[in-house]
């Protein structure tokens, strides 16, 4: 029998080389750890560092480049840690994060270890969608108002102007102008709004705002409220979050690592902002007005203060959260209570002072937006024009740091709503890993004994190429930064159940030719000849299963067939190919009279 | 050699194929009539509600827990330890008493006087869960449909109906199984189905690629013979592999932790129907649809 070819081999080998390094990563052990940036300022590291020796008590900081990093046994410690931080005076940025001790020289060449998924390192998982009920109706606002000016302006005396179901209902005296009226309106407005005609009553004329300019405004919302979502987890102090767009209108957020996910969900969902206006009436008028329910002045309107005593507002808004720049959390110097510093734009700054100048002397009032309700939280007597910068108090420390959170990051285009939920305790995380792997140790070893034993030699190889395949896996994962998931796993132990069979039918093959009496190499060469269309076909259609479910399935569904995928066609190499090369080097011009299979 | 199975075996399977047909419609129509009225227990990704597994510092007793609830407005909470007496899963409907928002201190305010942790919780919006159910649904069709094709195209158009056959006895009475005993039917049963398709397909893919080898070498004019025999000469292999792959799945499902525990169970279902069916129902399909009469 001629010898198997030498360039399959080179190739086996340069594969198993490439996948051993990049499937190193793994293997070195992780520690919870909190990361420190200081810019490769050398000095404000030696300072840093010494502030956390003193005060904190730990010795185990290590400076790597541009950043300090704090390693830790437990994730408990890293916590605890991480709030001293916060409630400290250190200016630089600092996340909570998993270091790895990876050598230098595998960093040089990009390899990393793979992600691990929620259900494996614990964490929150939300999936947010946009109210499309809310953007219907501000486009219908808009329409409302393009509309009527372009009927008034063409003369379209109309009888009734109404608002009802996201729908504008327009109705007309006759059909006199109807029909030209909604030509000019459908010319006028393209894709914005579209006309119909109400069946039974021909002078009245429907509005309603076409798929695509809803669609399109939908999408709009979607990318501006993923990067204020995004500057929102970041002050979350999370590291690695994952948001994603999925679908038309829904946002994936990924929080590895976070404990609490009531915090997480105040601030991710929230619409909360500030507004400022002035007072109206009296004392006497305010306390009259809760009696009866309504104001006692004109165009002012009712409002509650904490304590639930009453105060009447005018209706004009001063400033409002789109004209707040920024704004941190401090305390005020004089009554030492937590406080805001509120930054505004320059148009909120102008009108800021415009009001202060007129109005020294006169109450101005903070409101607390939110959802649901409005609570004056604030209220103080102008004593001097101010523009640009100013405190406000009369929050507690963490609503005030919420809040600035949330001033900075800016108000969400369009509110969303969380439609699911997952959270997993990082001990449950750890507990899956743990079970995980232990299980697939022990079924491998359960299935390379039964080899070993059922095959012998041949087993053995086939043990080698199975090993192989895992590591090729885990390689394959981690040049693409993939991430693994409990279903995952999963995956790579259906991989393994396929592989084995490839070398089932191989080695059954072989047995077959041997007991028709061909010598042990022509048994070989017809053995792997044989399966290996049986091979292909069986690993095909489980492909085309994989990648249905790649292509159709989200979530848990599609990190199974991420790696049912990948170990497919690894093991498709490493079964054919792999033990291939193992057998013609032990057997390859060795004219062996029995086979240890 | 090691050997299993006798490599000279002749059982005739195909004696009893009109006994395994009836067997396997026997099978299929109890679980319909299961899917009729017990339906599955659809896990929380497919319905919708929040399940929360909660750890206590102490025993507690379910009971206790569920009059907490009702106490406090629920009174539909289906409650159940979950590997020790200190630990529990609740699934819960939505419910006007509290919002996703809310339910983190809702649960502390109903179990006052407990001390626990939050191990877990997750929430789909009913809309969510049934979306998913819609895509699980188009996942398995359009897999079974490119299968179809594949097959029809590298075997015979006969032989493609032959393997759906099979296929769909094997996620029906696998599916069946789960409703009868009401096993929760979660995202990871649903891909351990996938997996099972792919699996029982390989199965008989090997089935028949020897049926196609032996027709050209055996000129046999009993068709059932041929069949016999070509079951025979993979009888060895077949066991072999659902033996290995059993061994892995056995110790997911011993040692693999919650999570995997019903993936674990599905496949194991799974594995032995297909391999059942791969000896039996695939074969005597082709019987019955007449593949030996085209000669």
């Amino acid at each position: 029998m001629s010898s198997y070819p030498r360039w399959k081999s080179f190739l086996v080998i340069i594969v198993l080389a490439v996948s051993f390094i990049y499937s190193l990563p793994n293997f070195y052990p992780s520690f919870p750890a909190i990361e420190i940036s200081h810019g490769k300022n050398n000095e404000n590291a030696n300072n840093i560092t010494k502030t956390i020796i003193q005060n904190l008590k730990i010795n185990n900081v290590l400076n790597k480049d541009d950043k300090l990093i704090l390693k830790f046994n437990k994730t408990e410690d890293q916590l605890k840690t991480y709030r001293k931080l916060q409630n400290s005076n250190i200016q630089e940025a600092f996340t909570l994060t998993n270091y790895n001790d990876i050598p230098d020289w595998l960093i040089s060449i990009n390899a990393y270890p793979m992600f691990l998924g929620l259900d494996l390192k614990g964490g929150v998982h939300f999936l947010l969608q946009v109210d499309k009920d809310n953007i219907k109706e501000n486009l219908i606002r808009e329409i409302e108002v393009d509309t009527k000016k372009l009927l008034i302006k063409n003369k379209y005396r109309y009888q009734s102007f109404n608002k009802e179901n996201n729908k504008i209902i327009v109705s007309f005296k006759d059909n006199k102008f109807v029909d030209e009226a909604i030509d000019k309106i459908n010319e006028n407005f393209n894709d914005e709004i579209a006309k119909k005609n109400l069946s039974n009553n021909l002078n009245i004329i429907e509005i309603s705002p076409s798929q695509i300019s809803i669609d399109r405004d939908i999408k709009s919302a979607i990318s501006k409220n993923l990067t204020i979502l995004r500057s929102r987890v970041d002050e979350l102090g999370v590291a690695q979050p994952i948001l994603q767009r999925q679908g038309k209108d829904r946002i994936i957020v990924q929080l590895p690592g976070l404990q609490d996910s009531t915090r997480a969900k105040g601030i991710l969902g929230s619409t909360a902002t500030l507004e400022f206006r002035l007072t109206k009436g009296t004392p006497e008028d305010w306390y009259n007005s809760k009696l009866s329910g309504t104001p006692t002045v004109n165009s002012s309107a009712l409002y509650f203060l904490r304590d639930k005593s009453p105060i009447l507002l005018s209706r004009k808004v001063i400033v409002a959260g789109d004209d707040i720049k920024n704004a941190n959390t401090g305390f005020d110097s004089a009554t030492n209570t937590p406080a805001v510093f509120v930054k505004l734009s320059d148009y909120g700054a102008s009108r800021m002072l415009d009001t202060t100048k007129k109005n020294i002397g006169n109450r101005m009032a903070v409101i607390f937006v939110e959802k649901n309700k409005q609570e004056v939280i604030n209220v103080a007597v102008i004593r001097e024009a101010f523009s640009k910068s100013f405190q406000i108090t009369g929050l507690d420390m963490k609503e005030a740091q919420d809040l600035s959170i949330l001033l900075r990051s800016g108000a969400l285009r369009a509110p969303m709503e969380i439609v699911e939920e997952r959270t997993i305790g990082p001990s449950l995380g750890k507990a899956n890993i743990l079970s995980g792997k232990n299980s697939m140790y022990f079924g491998l070893f359960l299935v390379g004994l039964f080899m070993l034993i059922y095959y012998k030699l041949f087993g053995l190889i086939a043990n080698i190429a199975l090993a192989a395949n895992i590591i090729i896996i885990i390689s394959v994962l981690s040049i693409f930064q993939a991430t693994l998931t409990l279903s995952g796993i999963a995956g790579i132990v259906l991989t393994v159940g396929m592989a084995v069979d490839a070398n089932v039918l191989i080695f059954e093959r072989i047995r077959e030719e041997i007991m028709n009496g061909n010598s042990p190499n022509a048994s070989i060469y017809s053995g792997y000849k044989k399966a290996f269309s049986t091979i292909s076909d069986a690993n095909i259609t489980t492909l085309i299963a994989a990648i249905a479910l790649l292509t159709i399935g989200t979530g848990a569904v599609k990190g199974f067939a991420v790696t049912l995928v990948i170990g497919i066609i690894s093991s498709m190499f490493t079964s054919i190919v792999g033990t291939r090369v193992l057998v013609s080097i032990i057997y390859e011009n060795k004219n062996s009279k029995r086979l240890s299979i | 050699m090691l050997k299993l199975i006798n490599i000279n075996s002749n059982y005739d399977f195909l004696r009893k194929k009109t006994t395994a047909m009836i067997f396997s419609l026997i099978l299929i129509i109890l679980s319909f009539g299961s899917f009729a009225t017990q339906g599955l227990n659809w896990g929380i990704d497919f319905s919708s509600g929040y399940i929360v597994q909660l750890k206590f510092n102490q025993d507690i007793d379910i009971n206790n827990i569920r009059n907490s609830f009702i106490d406090n407005g629920i009174n539909d909470s289906v409650i159940q330890y979950f590997g020790s007496n200190q630990e529990v899963i609740i699934k819960l409907q939505e419910n006007i008493n509290f919002n996703k928002e809310s339910i983190n201190s809702f649960l502390i305010n109903s179990l006052q006087g407990y001390s626990f942790k939050i191990i877990k919780l997750e929430f789909v919006g009913s809309q969510i869960g049934s979306e998913l159910r819609e895509k699980g649904e188009w996942a398995m069709l359009v897999a079974i449909l490119s299968i179809l094709v594949y097959i029809g195209f590298r075997f015979e158009f006969l032989y493609g109906i032959g393997a759906i056959i099979a296929l769909i006895h094997d996620v029906l009475i696998t599916l069946g199984i789960f409703s009868i005993f009401q096993l929760q039917f979660d995202l990871s049963v649903l891909s351990a189905l996938l997996a099972v398709i792919g699996y029982s397909l390989n199965d008989t893919i090997v089935v028949y690629d020897r049926i196609r080898e032996n027709f050209t070498l055996i000129h046999e004019e009993d068709f059932e013979k041929v069949l016999n025999t070509s079951i025979n000469q993979t009888l060895s292999r077949t066991i072999i592999t659902s033996l290995t792959t059993l061994f892995v799945l056995m110790s997911l499902l011993i040692l693999g932790g919650s999570a995997v525990k019903y993936f674990a169970l599905a496949m194991i279902i799974g594995i032995f129907v297909g391999t059942y069916s791969s000896i039996y129902i695939a074969s005597s399909s082709l019987f019955f649809l007449g593949i030996g009469n085209k000669k």
